[in-house]
């Protein structure tokens, strides 16, 4: 079993998918370390690191029944970074036509509990995805952005929101901050069917969704956010992060497979 | 095929199979007084070369970030798997851990680990440790490159799993093998629970209903946890709220795991943060010194008052009961411990670190000497188990190595790294003031250190020899080459000359 991967396309009855997501910061392309942004409360900072985990995909048709990615088919670790790890590639989908499509952000429960064999690729805690797990308190970290402020109160004037918790298990439990991010088409359609061209739906990722929203968040007085109750409105905030942006076709080069595995394939 | 044939075959395959599974060593079975165990075995099931590698694992530095500190220099089988005589434990670099090293055994009845639970399957507590910056301050993915980059692993991994691929799920899945093992089921208490032909004395059997009534409630059953987590009543630190700092409800403000009390004896000192170094201190505490805090739990509370009552007869004879809970097959089984490993793990080599420096400033070559000479004191207090006395050289030891001045960069810089070492080895001894088996478990280290220092600036004016037990790494110096004062079970001993 591959999780977090693709397998080659069953070519008669069903068709590919690609999702790109664009990393912006309000309306401007994100870009790390180099440039400055302002909040809403109008600390000024720069971005050194944004990564999300993204996982449970669904295609939803015109009457509202969908078509769910298979779970092992079905984790991202997207990371500004790494350009490849922002275009994924889902396969095997039956062909027809689709008005939108939503999926969670970070990790189900289920998957947050499963035993270690069902834990690889982006899953990988001694490999992809060990900057986005927490070992103490076992789970791992859905939405992660770091960088500095003047505002900021904490060492070097970092600032660090690690985002996570999937509601606990037995008797322990913690805070759910599992959000779900829906992606309507609006006029348009998209058409999984059998072609060499590859349909493409271009998804915008505002980071500045971390820091405002329903709660604006004050560098100064939160310069790190983790596993405390705070993380709660920062998992509200987010939840409206993703945005539509248009639908296309992934060019069929040569390039295409690389994209498609990206990070999201097993590390060696 | 004729039936009689074909039963005949039936016969000897069921013949062939019974002697093949009596043959097979018995690598985890489920004591005769234990409920079933909650390990999913059937998606790791333990095999002899599965067991024997995450022993070898266990025991190897490799998994440190500095190669200095291994699962077993937390958890050490003589101290039941926790580690000797420590209120907190030492990581890398001798950074302090929050809390007290947790005794390692009977986990394959455990639901979760850690004090306060964090963790809910054993596989995945090994990335705690390792990740920890006060345990080994390691990243997993370097360990496994680190592994896979090794001359032994990756037939080991080979042995274990089929193929030499090293990757997380079969490192943990090793580890866990071998802890899963550790079964503790032959206490006094087991064998009489077992109707093995043992006796309880009056005393005893007196302490065991005094334990049912009073104690029994969180620990409960064969392994002694209901493996709930209580607030027992300890004075608050703010700065370990246990569950807490998991759930973030106020509700588990200061909760920690009902613990075992098997093998007590070997596991002092007692509690998350080990307060308390003596069972009576501990039957004090629930006697006389719970304190009401909003989660106390209400098994404490009695008509509006906290505690337990309990006399002074009856904590005696608690105690007495608790133990008869020491297994000392569990502790002394050779099985778990480090010397039976098949594959020895590879040794830092001491020599590598040597420089070539010398000294020819009389005052420094003078300090030096008086450094080595406080050493052998240490030395000779510890052969007399005089902790004390060991402590007290340990002071004049961190004195003398206080006033060496070396001017030159380069020499400088090698001498302050490795005084640094010094000075932790010697608050070990220190530290260890009332106990000697902790001074004993730091004295090679020790050794090694001033070893590498006086043979780096050649500093000794006296001939030093420096001894080396291979298998058991204990290592120490000497002013006579057959010296094996320190070392009784050393038949590997190397020893290197100092002129
Ligand atoms: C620096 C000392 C240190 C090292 C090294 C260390 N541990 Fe521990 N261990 C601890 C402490 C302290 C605890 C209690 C942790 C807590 O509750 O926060 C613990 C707890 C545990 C537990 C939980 C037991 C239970 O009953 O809940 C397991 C399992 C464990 N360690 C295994 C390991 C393994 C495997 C390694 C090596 C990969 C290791 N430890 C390395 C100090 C250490
Ligand atoms: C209300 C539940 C409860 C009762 C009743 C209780 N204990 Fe405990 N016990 C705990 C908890 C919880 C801990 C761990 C506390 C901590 O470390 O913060 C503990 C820890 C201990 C320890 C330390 C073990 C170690 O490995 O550090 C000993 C010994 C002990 N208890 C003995 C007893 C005895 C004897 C009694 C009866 C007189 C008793 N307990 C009654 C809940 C209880």
């Amino acid at each position: 079993m591959l999780l977090c991967a693709i397998s080659v396309a069953n070519a008669q009855k069903t068709g590919s998918l690609s999702i790109r997501f664009d990393h912006f910061l309000g309306n401007e392309p994100l870009i790390l370390n180099d440039k400055k942004y302002k909040n809403a409360t109008g600390d000024e900072f720069n971005v050194s690191l944004f990564q999300y985990f993204v996982s449970n995909i669904k295609l939803i048709r015109k009457d509202g029944s969908t078509y769910d990615i298979p779970q092992d088919k079905s984790y991202f670790l997207i990371r500004e970074s790494n350009k490849d790890s922002k275009t994924i590639t889902l396969t095997d989908i039956p062909k027809g036509k689709f008005t939108g499509t939503s999926f969670l952000i970070g990790i189900d429960s289920t998957r947050s509990t499963s035993e270690i064999g069902y834990r690889k690729g982006c899953l990988d805690v001694g490999g992809d995805a060990k900057d986005m797990y927490w070992a103490w308190n076992s789970g791992y970290i859905f939405v992660k952005m770091e960088g500095t402020s003047p505002q900021s109160t904490a060492k070097n004037n970092m600032f660090m929101y690690h985002i996570g918790l999937f509601g606990g298990i037995g008797n322990k439990k913690t805070l759910n901050n599992i959000r779900y991010a829906t992606i309507d088409f609006g006029k348009e359609t998209l058409r999984i069917k059998d072609s060499k061209n590859i349909p493409q739906i271009t998804i915008k990722a505002d980071a500045s969704k971390i820091l405002n929203g329903e709660t604006n968040i004050e560098i100064a007085k939160n310069p790190t956010v983790m596993g405390g109750p705070f993380s709660a409105k920062i998992a509200e905030n987010y939840k409206t992060m993703f945005s539509f942006v248009g639908l296309g076709t992934l060019v069929a080069n040569a390039d295409k497979d690389k994209n498609a595995l990206g990070m999201n394939q097993e590390q060696k | 095929m004729s039936v009689k044939i074909k039963l005949l075959i039936l016969v000897l395959a069921v013949a062939f199979l019974s002697f093949k599974s009596i043959s097979e060593p018995e690598l985890f079975s489920v004591p005769a007084n234990f409920p079933k165990p909650s390990y999913h075995f059937e998606s790791n099931p333990l095999s002899t070369a599965g067991v024997e590698l995450g022993k070898t694992l266990f025991y190897d530095a490799i998994l440190s970030a500095d190669n200095t500190v291994s699962c077993g220099s937390c958890h050490q089988q003589s101290a039941s798997f926790t580690q000797h005589g420590h209120v907190l434990s030492h990581g890398v670099n001798d950074k302090l851990t929050k809390r007290n090293s947790m005794p390692l055994f009977n986990l394959a009845w455990s639901s979760s680990f850690g004090w306060d639970g964090g963790v809910h399957d054993l596989d995945f507590f090994a990335v705690s440790p390792i990740t920890n910056p006060a345990e080994m301050d390691e990243s997993l993915a370097n360990v496994l490159d680190k592994l896979r980059n090794s001359p032994q692993y990756p037939a080991l991994f080979k042995n274990a799993f089929g193929s030499e691929e090293i990757n997380t799920e079969r490192f943990l899945k090793a580890l866990s093998q071998f802890m899963l093992t550790m079964v503790s089921a032959n206490s006094k208490y087991d064998r009489y629970m077992r109707k093995e032909g043992v006796k309880l004395t009056e005393t005893e059997s007196e302490g065991l209903a005094l334990f049912q009534q009073k104690c029994a409630s969180c620990h409960s059953g064969t392994l002694f946890t209901d493996f709930s987590f209580r607030n027992n009543g300890l004075f608050p630190n703010a700065d370990d709220k246990g569950k807490f700092e998991i759930t973030h409800d106020e509700a588990d403000q200061f909760k920690f795991k009902v613990p075992s009390l098997r093998n007590l004896t070997y596991t002092a000192p007692y509690m998350h943060d080990g307060r308390f170094s003596s069972l009576a201190e501990v039957l004090e505490h629930y006697a006389s010194k719970i304190e009401k805090t909003p989660s106390l739990d209400a098994l404490l509370m009695k008509d509006g008052k906290p505690g337990i009552s309990l006399n002074a007869d009856e904590q005696q004879k608690i105690i007495a009961f608790l133990q008869t809970l020491d297994d000392e097959d569990f502790v002394k089984n050779t099985l778990f411990s480090e010397s039976t490993l098949i594959n020895e793990i590879p040794r830092k080599n001491i020599d590598a670190e040597l420089k070539s420096f010398r000294i020819t400033d009389e005052t420094i070559k003078t300090l030096f000497n008086q450094s080595i000479d406080a050493y052998f004191k240490i030395k000779t207090a510890i052969e007399a188990k005089n902790s004390l006395l060991a402590a007290e050289a340990a002071r004049s030891l961190i004195k003398t190595l206080n006033r060496i001045r070396i001017t030159e960069t380069e020499q400088k810089k090698f001498f302050d790294s490795y005084q640094q070492k010094l000075f932790l080895d010697a608050k070990q001894m220190i530290e260890g003031e009332n106990f000697y088996a902790h001074q004993l478990d730091y004295f090679d280290e020790l050794s090694a250190h001033l070893y590498i220092l006086v043979a780096s600036f050649k500093a000794n004016t006296k001939v030093l020899y420096f001894n080396e037990c291979l298998k058991s790494e204990f290592k120490w110096l000497s002013d006579a080459p057959d010296d094996i004062s320190l070392s009784t079970d050393c038949n590997d001993k190397k020893t290197k000359t100092l002129n």
